[in-house]
């Protein structure tokens, strides 16, 4: 039984009735996919995971229009202050940034999302010695994906929304908003020579790298405060022409995600995400991929985004 | 390229460095300190490495693979079969990643061979979008044809292993289990010179292996640990019984991801990997004595030694050249 009438419509924005079955048949195969501890995996059958479970948390709450039930990142396993994925290996820090967010939604878990927003405050990526094969600056210390290794852009964005999501509620971590300055740096630092972000390296050995188009939406989203900087227009530009060619639901859903706090209304861009979700076969966007199910209906619902949420 | 030299990190440690400090694997032994389970490895007698002719890549790879598997005695009967190949970015005109069409052709060779399962997996250490790179290099779409089924190593369920050796001055690692439930893994790597490591070929396309889930994008965790400590490390480990690598068009300079193409024509096959990758060093130059990651793995479980491997199809001096490498790895090439 498909939902559609539940959906409000002001969350639905303009998409017409073909959105609205397709919302809810995602929907439908989301809730299908949840694992019996309440958590998600990245595909059927898997364990659950920090992130697919932020995600689908995040989309079904912004599709009913309601706050997440964050139940099952309340009890999730934790080690040493970190929600933990795989006990005895080191925390995930971006993972850990995206469910703070999620905890962040819910006004019940707020101490929570503050306990690891403190813990990401005092983390940082290892200062690099500066050498002439990087084009880059080694020195910035934004976030690593664990410990002991080096800052990259997509651990970087998550903490920097986690952080200045608490800042634009007024709230102030000992630390954070020198932590929010270099992790700003060293994004800026990382951007691509022609706008956005890979992984994390723009130039090496002389040679200029390209930008992909989740990392710079990623990056575009963390830096929503900062939208008239020249890196940030000139990655806006760069990411609405790579999405052209990027055509994954990941890419296309977090585009869509990006654009719309941007102001820009992605229309043709929701229509290819559709596209995508119906294409039987796909690798992505498909039933066994739960992420890319969550990002979908995230970025299918739509609706207005306040500051830091997306 | 991408990720950041291990030379170049203080927290690298090095080989002395980190034996003098090692305690774990060491706990109880008596005699000088091993990176690895001396019980657990042998170094062959002699080795056998297949360079099988393939002009481009419209020939029929499922049938050379299979003379390459007749040749070189693999049996895999009944076998859960894992193809590893090497996927990381994608450029047009580049050649950055296994052709679509030697991995079919492999997965197709493997089902000939008696293949109880034949599952293509990996876990791409730049671009986490799986999707993408599966439409763009054609893979997906190949693999849908066939009815084989791909894995995202990245984001797979994954268990804690011990490692065999201790290169690294890790003790376990958390690897997924659709690889760690297969009986025969097959890397499949491009030949590829690599700026930080000299060459990347079927050893070092075990760093997709790692999941990137657990440990991030790019893989900066084994570039920590050392990427020649980690590239022995996970080939002691997974231990994979086979190796078909792509050099029908390999990279040259900065690779793995920058550098150019080269016209190779040829598919190398063989059980040890060590002798695999270093008879693709010596076909372009390389002295396999010289990229540390071999001289390592040679010293207990494979051959660098010319003398002892022996070859099946083509004799590498048909291919022999020289790739282009950037300035900082010359020292790795054979005196002209």
């Amino acid at each position: 039984m498909l939902h559609t009438s539940a959906l409000p419509d002001s969350l639905v924005a303009d998409r017409g009735a073909t959105t609205r079955t397709e919302i809810a048949r995602i929907r439908t195969a989301l809730l299908a996919a949840r694992n019996p501890d309440g958590g998600w995996a990245y595909a059927r059958g898997k364990a659950s995971r920090l992130e697919p479970t932020s995600w689908a948390l995040l989309a079904l709450a912004r599709e009913a229009g309601r706050e997440p039930d964050v139940s099952v990142l309340r009890k999730w396993h934790m080690e040493d202050g970190w929600l933990s994925d795989v006990s005895g290996v080191a925390p995930n820090h971006a993972f850990n940034a995206l469910a703070a967010l999620t905890l962040l939604e819910n006004g019940s878990t707020t101490a929570q999302a503050y306990a690891l927003a403190t813990s990401l405050v005092a983390s940082k990526g290892v200062r690099g010695d500066q050498v002439s094969e990087l084009r880059q600056d080694n020195s910035l210390q934004g976030w690593s994906w664990i410990d002991d290794t080096f800052s990259w852009v997509e651990p970087t964005a998550w903490s920097l929304l986690v952080l200045k999501k608490l800042r634009s509620r007024g709230t102030d971590l000992p630390g954070m908003n020198e932590r929010i300055d270099e992790g700003e740096r060293m994004l800026l630092d990382r951007a691509c020579g022609i706008g956005g972000w890979n992984y994390g390296n723009s130039n090496v050995y002389g040679q200029e790298l390209w930008p992909y188009v989740p990392t710079t939406a990623l990056g575009l989203l963390a830096m929503q405060d900062r939208r008239d900087h020249p890196i940030m227009t000139k990655s806006l530009q760069q990411l609405q022409r790579d999405v052209r060619a990027e055509r994954s639901t990941l890419a296309i859903a977090l585009a869509i995600i990006c654009l719309r706090v941007y102001g820009i209304v992605p229309d043709p861009l929701v229509d290819d995400l559709l596209e995508n979700s119906r294409t039987p076969g796909r690798e992505a966007g498909s039933a066994d991929d739960i992420l890319g199910l969550a990002m979908a209906l995230h970025a299918l619902v739509g609706g207005a985004s306040t500051s830091f949420t997306w | 390229m991408k990720g950041v030299p291990t030379e170049l990190s203080p927290y690298r440690l090095s080989r002395r460095a980190f034996i003098a400090g090692l305690t774990l694997p060491l706990a109880g032994a008596a005699c000088a300190p091993s990176p690895y389970d001396r019980t657990a490895f042998s170094i062959p007698d002699r080795s056998a490495v297949g360079l099988f002719p393939a002009a481009n890549y419209s020939v029929d790879f499922a049938d050379l693979i299979i003379r390459g598997f007749r040749e070189l005695g693999v049996n895999l009967a009944g076998r859960r079969v894992f193809l590893k190949p090497n996927m990381v970015e994608y450029e047009p005109g580049t050649a950055i990643n296994t052709h679509a069409n030697v991995v079919v052709g492999a997965a197709i060779a493997c089902r000939r061979a008696g293949a109880a399962e034949v599952v293509v997996g990996e876990g791409p250490g730049h671009r986490r979008d799986i999707e993408y790179l599966l439409a763009t290099t054609g893979l997906g779409e190949h693999l849908r044809d066939e009815r084989i089924r791909f894995v995202d190593l990245n984001l797979d369920d994954v268990r804690l292993v011990r490692l065999k050796s201790w290169y690294t001055g890790l003790s376990e690692l958390a690897l997924p289990v659709e690889l760690l439930r297969s009986d025969f893994v097959i890397s499949m790597p491009k030949l590829k010179t690599h700026h930080w490591a000299g060459m990347t070929c079927s050893m070092k396309n075990l760093f997709g292996t790692v999941p990137g889930a657990v440990y991030g994008w790019p893989k900066n965790f084994l570039h920590m640990h050392g990427i020649p400590n980690s590239i022995v490390d996970l080939t002691a480990t997974i231990r994979p019984q086979f190796a078909i690598v792509d050099a029908v068009t390999a990279m040259e300079g900065d690779g793995p991801i920058m550098g150019r193409p080269r016209e190779l024509g040829f598919v190398a096959m063989g059980s040890d990997l060590v002798a695999v990758d270093a008879t693709c060093a010596r076909v372009i130059g390389l002295d396999p004595a010289k990229l540390e990651y071999l001289e390592s793995a040679s010293r207990f479980f494979g051959l660098i030694d010319a003398a002892r491997i022996g070859h099946r199809g083509e004799a590498p001096g048909r291919y022999a050249t020289r790739f282009d490498v950037v300035p900082a790895l010359r020292h790795l090439w054979f005196p002209r």
